[in-house]
Formats: C-alpha cells, structure tokens, sequence
C-alpha cells in the first residue's frame, strides 16, 4: 500500500483502506502432501527401525563371524595404506567441465563446456591416507538373460537364481533401449540384479575365492584390463561357471535354466591398478589377456 | 450418465449360475496346471516373502530391557575397537610420514627409490583368509613364488 493514499471517508466502506498489501510469501500448505493413510495407527509398528527387536522386520545379522571383514582389518588395511603410501603427493585433479568465458552475459548461464579430451567429466584422485584405505563397498552381479525376452517365466528362474546364491533377494531389470535385432524393447524385463553389502557381501567373497573360482578349469583370473577407470572391476561367469556355487551344485535339478552373470566389485580406491591391489589382497588372481 | 442394463437382471444371474454348475468339483481341489507351470510357480513362491515371516517375538519388559543393554554394550565394544583400530592406522600413517621426512633429508637417493609408484603390485595367491580349521601344513617354511613366463 502507497503511503501517499490519503484517508478518505465515504459510503461504499473503508474495506479497499484497511486491506493488507499484496503478499509475496506462497501459502505452503496444500503444497505438502501427506499421505494420510501411512499415519493409520495400525501401520505404527512399521516405523520402528528394522535393527530393533520389537520391529515386525527384525533380522538378528551378527550371528557368527565375518571372516572376510576381519581379516581386511586386521591384517590388509595397513599393508595397503603401506603399499599405496605417496610421500608429497597432492589431489590429482579430474577433468572438469569447463566454462565458456565470463565477458559476455550469454556465456554466464550457458550449460559448462564438455571435458577437454573426453566426453564425461572424470572424478579426482585423492592420495590414500589413513582415513581413506581402499576397501570394497559393495558388489554387484547382474545377469542379464536373452531367452527371457521370448520366455516371461525365464525372470523368475534367474532371480531366485540370484538370489539363492547371495542370500539378497534380487530385482528385476529392464531394457533400457530398443535394438532390434536383438528383439530388445525398452522396458522389457529381462534378468535380475543384486547389490550386496556387509556380511553377504563378504560370504559372496569367501565363497568365490574358495569354492567357486578354483573348480573353474578354464579360469585365469580377473583380466588386468578390466575397471572403469574409477576403481571398479568387472569379471564374468558362464552358466557352467555358475553351477560351481554349492547352492546350485547340490540342487542342479531344481536349476535347470542357468544365467551367467557379471560381478561388479565396488570399491573406494579411486583408480584401477589399486582396486586389483585390493582384490589381489581378498585372493582373486589376475591375469594379463 | 444413466446407462440401462442391457440384458434384464434374472436372465444374467441364471447365466452365472450355470458357470458355477459347471465349475464345480466335490471333494479336494484338483488344479489344472501343467508340471513345468508348477515348477514356476514353486520358483516364484520361494522368491516371495510371503508366509516366510517368523512370529515376532514377544517379550517382556525385563527381557527387552536385558536385550537393549546387551546390544548397546556390544555396539559401544565394536566402536571401542574401530577407534582403537583408526588411531592405529593413524599413528602408522604418521610414523611412515616422518620416517619419509627423514630419508628425505638423510639420502635424496634413498628417498625416490622407497617413494617410486609400486604399479602392478599384487598379494600372493597363497595367502589366504584365517580359518577355524587350517591346513595340516599351516605355513610352508621354504615357500618359493613360482617362475612367471
């Protein structure tokens, strides 16, 4: 309201005079939704946390010893902060986005420049310190299978696959483009993925390493080339490779439709060469191709 | 929009009536499924959670509180154990940085031999993950890496 608008009595009323001015401030309510049937108190037991024991989702995990875990912390953590110790050493800086230029006002807001070199951005490498020795975050195997394409029924077959070997129940994937000639169409379903943390990451690990891998005749290793330049590998079982697991091995009628798989180890190391140092360290072999 | 039945009431119960008829099977269910289609469906139940739950334990106040102390303490020794272990590596981090330091300024030479890039390194094959049931021959005194072609 204008300070300069005189008061001015008259019959039509003062209401136009003492209206508050025009607000900037959005009413936020409405704005918010709340799902109101979430908040029944039958569905109050749903919010304890899974880790509680009065929690309907109660699992007990630590019920025997992580054998993989502990021996990373006790005995391959300093050695690999020994091993990957850089005197002098500085962040190595990724190649970033780059701007256009500040001196002219269409340049300001522009989409950043691509990499110089490269197509996408790539991530910093930090010296390894005490505080950040390379460790496996997490593994994924992912088993993309072409016969569920034609045959629905296939899904199930390779998820409870997945999932009778890592003890994670596994999601179902999708396609993500349409390529013809592989009759793929986008959203199909076509395989499962796990992602395993913690202690069945660490089974899944011991596992590999003592049972699996070492029956496979043909087996090398992990090929020296493999990683995504972020410290993360990738290596690939066949389907006769698969049966090597004990789940599978003492139940082969029950799995007759088996899927290779592609095992993805996540890890913090930063490059690739420390990542094989890393698995080195957990007993997978590598081989150069 | 109003819109009337197109056939009258009695005439469409009579028809559902008689697929009832049709469809019914005294005694014990009998499913029409094919072997293969039951196997999947064996699959698909084994891969759900359904029915698989185990009955929630019910406790009494004294137990639950027996089992919060229980926890809380275990979890208080397993942060105990982790700090005691990251000031460790700290203190090894630190150590290697001053003996480094000390190279530096003793012997140059010394210094980018022990600072050089180690690439390619890898651990032995043979060291393997400490179990409850070791091996007859536990450590292998005269152990010699194989030749690499």
């Amino acid at each position: 309201m204008s300070l300069s608008k005189s008061f001015v009595r008259s019959f039509s009323g003062s209401a136009s005079v003492h209206r508050t001015g025009y607000s900037t401030v959005h009413p936020v309510h409405h704005l918010v939704k709340v799902n109101k049937p979430a908040l029944k108190p039958a569905y109050q037991s749903l919010l304890i946390p899974k880790d509680d024991i009065k929690s309907v989702g109660f699992k007990p995990s630590e019920i025997d010893q992580d054998r993989v875990a502990e021996h990373y912390e006790n005995v391959i953590k300093s050695d690999l902060l020994l091993h990957n110790y850089q005197h002098d050493s500085a962040v190595i800086k990724g190649n970033k986005k780059r701007s256009w230029g500040e001196d002219s006002p269409y340049k300001l807001y522009r989409n950043l420049k691509k990499p110089k070199g490269v197509s996408r951005p790539t991530k910093d490498v930090h010296p390894i310190r005490y505080d950040n020795v390379p460790e496996v975050s997490s593994i994924i195997i992912q088993a993309y299978n072409r016969d569920a394409l034609e045959e629905s029924w296939l899904n199930i077959s390779t998820r409870l696959q997945l999932s009778q070997i890592t003890n994670v129940k596994a999601k179902q994937i999708y396609a993500k483009a349409n390529i013809l000639p592989w009759r793929l169409r986008r959203g199909k379903p076509c395989g499962g993925k796990v992602e395993l943390t913690g202690r069945d990451m660490s089974q899944f690990i011991s596992t590999l390493t003592e049972l699996v891998l070492p029956r496979i005749r043909t087996f090398q290793g992990i090929k020296n080339t493999s990683g995504d330049n972020n410290g993360n590998i990738t290596f690939g079982l066949d389907p006769e490779d698969v049966k090597g697991f004990p789940e599978i091995e003492n139940f082969q009628e029950l799995f007759p439709n088996l899927t290779g798989m592609h095992i993805t180890f996540k890890t913090n190391a930063g490059t690739d060469d420390r990542a094989r140092t890393l698995l080195s360290s957990l007993g997978f072999p590598f081989y150069n191709p | 929009m109003f819109k009337p039945f197109t056939t009258p009431v009695s005439s469409r119960l009579a028809s559902s009536g008689a697929v009832i008829l049709k469809n019914f099977v005294r005694g014990k269910r009998q499913s029409n499924q094919s072997a293969s289609t039951k196997k999947v469906v064996n699959q698909l139940s084994a891969l759900s959670a359904s029915r698989k739950q185990p009955k929630l334990l019910n406790l009494c106040n004294e137990d639950l509180i027996k089992h919060k102390t229980i926890v809380n303490a275990w979890n208080l020794f397993k942060r105990k154990v982790q700090q005691r272990k990251h000031l460790q590596l700290k203190k090894q981090y630190k150590s290697i940085y001053n003996a480094m330091e000390d190279l530096k300024q003793t012997s140059p030479k010394l210094f980018e031999l022990a600072n050089a890039q180690q690439e390619g390194k890898r651990f032995p094959l043979e060291m393997r993950i400490p179990t409850d049931y070791p091996p007859t021959q536990p450590w292998v005194y005269n152990y010699s890496p194989k030749n690499k072609q």
